[in-house]
């Protein structure tokens, strides 16, 4: 509802290419010393021509471990970084211009960066990005009163930021940055440092603003959990590298080669019996959990009722957070996506 | 517009905030005219004393009016620019659509207003407890210069400030020594702020004023205790109005290649 219908993509990346050139310090007083005469420059490939595109409303997740260059990307698609080469394109414009209408349509929220003033309350800082951003003061109300339902913050937007705890300080974060009804939606590690509930709170929350105002959201998260839960598409980077592009299902379905067994045995049993039929991954009497390859674990299934006392038995997949553990630990290779 | 009027009320706000730091701040600035004015004031006790061509009348109206310059031109907020981009807190003005030297110069004036109301409630007090005989001026032409003066040394003061600040864009270690060297040095010793430039050697003066620094504060006082001919007087708006522009040329231009060069820390 938010995009003119000419724009069929939100975001297109075609070979985009960020290195950094970092200059080395050596360890010591010597080092430093040497290295304030001869610096040593190094280039790090922070990119390594990433090609991708999202469509306007679509919610994405971006997952990698640490220094895979999700937040680099991040950066770069919200206008911070300056690509070293490739094409970048956002809501129709190019970040690195920093066009004020671009940048009245984005929000990049990054979990261990704040925007709130520490020494006033968070009310303040809403009242100052209203007159940055220009909101006219009716859809300000109501955009306001909308996020402070939704996020349950309306008793400490008197209070002193520095006074509020890390989950409270998020949630007005977030309001900070959804003041202006961005179409595009940059999160970075969303949910770091909060506890399950703040977690869940906050997930809730991003799903809804997807839902109802139709924003592109582009997430980055360590916590599978956030994946897992609101992202249909994810993209799996590592070493500035694509490895996956698509539906998580699929991802799951191409890359899950085992199936889990849990099984509760009615008495206690040989080990080494059960090793015969496949990985014994935690045994914990009653319960054993094994690991078999995809392919027989149907018949694996069958020899456990057959010849062991067993109380009860699910067959259940791999969890995801443990399949793309594997994907970065090359425990299984990855072909080039479709 | 009313872009900056928010920022010019958020940032007046933000001051109150550290109310104990703030009124050290003044505790510091009184102190520092008390010490000052008795220097000078021993310096003239015979009344008929006349130094470098001033008498005790102008020496303490000189006194006076540093400090209530010291308020308009050399307060500032503009010293927290280096932290911000070493820290890496200016992404957050990145993202949004607002001109970064234009927020600073708004805090600086909110600053600014803050500390000369301030000033101006001291001054009071203290008049009225020292008693000193002050030199007003009454030319309105004069009065006009002087203002017009002012407003040169305070945007010439914000820009010698950016620019030491955005070195950090280069040096992200190098902004406190940088700043160090230009406020404290620079500017104190060679803007008249402590003692009147001109009770130095006549060859050292001539250099002094082809820089930008006396017309922070010397050359504003002397213009409103109308010691200087007109001729001298448009000579000094002349060259600080050129330093003027220079600066607000060299600030955008390093701004541009600073924001290139940052890559906003963090993994």
């Amino acid at each position: 509802m938010l995009y003119s219908g000419k724009m069929d993509k939100a975001i297109i990346v075609d070979h985009l290419i960020k290195n950094f050139e970092v200059t080395e310090k050596k360890q010591g007083i010597m080092g430093a010393f040497s290295s304030l005469f001869s610096p040593k420059k190094k280039t790090v490939k922070a990119l390594r021509e990433i090609s991708f595109s999202i469509k306007p409303g679509e919610l994405v997740g971006f997952i990698g471990p640490n220094g895979a260059g999700k937040t680099t990307t991040l950066k770069v698609l919200s206008g911070l970084l300056y690509p070293t080469s490739g094409f970048t394109q956002v809501l129709g414009f190019d970040p690195w211009e920093r066009n004020p209408k671009f940048l009245k349509d984005i929000s990049l929220v990054m979990g261990q960066k704040n925007q709130l003033w520490w020494d006033l309350p968070a009310i303040e800082t809403f009242e100052l990005n209203r007159a940055i951003y220009e909101i006219p003061q009716k859809i300000y109300k109501e955009s306001l009163n909308e996020l402070v339902d939704m996020l349950d913050v309306k008793k400490i937007l008197n209070t002193q930021v520095r006074r509020l705890s890390l989950g409270q300080r998020m949630r007005l974060e977030l309001v900070a940055a959804l003041l202006h009804k961005p179409k595009m939606l940059f999160l970075d590690e969303p949910t770091i440092g909060l506890d399950v509930v703040a977690q869940a709170k906050m997930r809730d929350f991003i799903y809804d603003y997807n839902k109802r105002c139709g924003a592109t959201i582009l997430l980055t998260s360590h916590n599978m959990d956030d994946v897992i839960n609101l992202a249909k598409r994810v993209i799996v980077i590592d070493k500035g590298k694509i490895l996956f592009d698509g539906d998580l299902r699929e991802l799951v379905s191409r890359y899950a080669k085992d199936k889990i067994i849990k099984v509760y045995l009615s008495k206690e049993y040989d080990v080494k019996q059960l090793e015969k039929i496949g990985k014994v991954k935690k045994i914990d009497f009653p319960q054993a959990v094994l690991v078999v390859p995809r392919a027989t674990a149907a018949a694996a299934a069958a020899e456990l009722l057959h010849h062991f006392p067993v109380a009860d038995l699910t067959i259940e997949e791999e969890p995801v957070d443990e399949i793309i553990r594997k994907v970065f630990s090359g425990e299984v290779k990855v072909s080039k996506k479709k | 517009m009313k872009k900056y009027l928010s920022i010019f009320k958020i940032s007046f706000a933000q001051e109150f905030a550290y109310r104990v730091n703030f009124i050290m701040w003044r505790v510091r600035n009184v102190l520092q005219i008390l010490l000052v004015f008795f220097l000078w004031s021993t310096v003239f006790t015979n009344p008929q004393t006349e130094l470098f061509g001033y008498n005790r009348e102008k020496i303490l109206t000189y006194v006076f009016g540093i400090f209530i310059l010291r308020a308009i031109v050399l307060s500032s907020r503009a010293v927290d620019i280096a932290g911000e981009i070493a820290r890496g807190d200016l992404t957050n003005y990145l993202l949004k659509p607002l001109n970064y030297i234009k927020y600073w110069f708004t805090r600086d004036i909110s600053s600014k207003a803050l500390n000369l109301s301030f000033a101006t409630i001291e001054i009071t007090i203290l008049y009225f407890f020292l008693r000193p005989t002050f030199f007003i001026q009454t030319n309105p032409l004069q009065i006009l210069l002087f203002l017009t003066s002012v407003l040169f040394a305070i945007v010439m003061f914000f820009g010698l400030l950016v620019l030491v600040n955005f070195i950090t864009f280069w040096l992200p270690e190098g902004g406190w020594a940088s700043q160090f060297l230009v406020i404290v040095i620079f500017t104190e010793f060679l803007s008249g702020a402590v003692f009147p430039i001109d009770i130095l050697p006549e060859a050292i003066q001539n250099v002094l004023y082809a820089l930008p620094f006396p017309y922070l504060m010397f050359f504003p006082l002397q213009v409103y205790l109308g010691k200087l001919s007109m001729a001298v007087m448009l000579q000094g708006l002349f060259i600080s109005g050129l330093w003027m522009i220079v600066l607000i040329i060299a600030m955008n231009r390093m701004w541009a290649g600073g924001v290139k060069k940052y890559s906003a820390v963090g993994r």
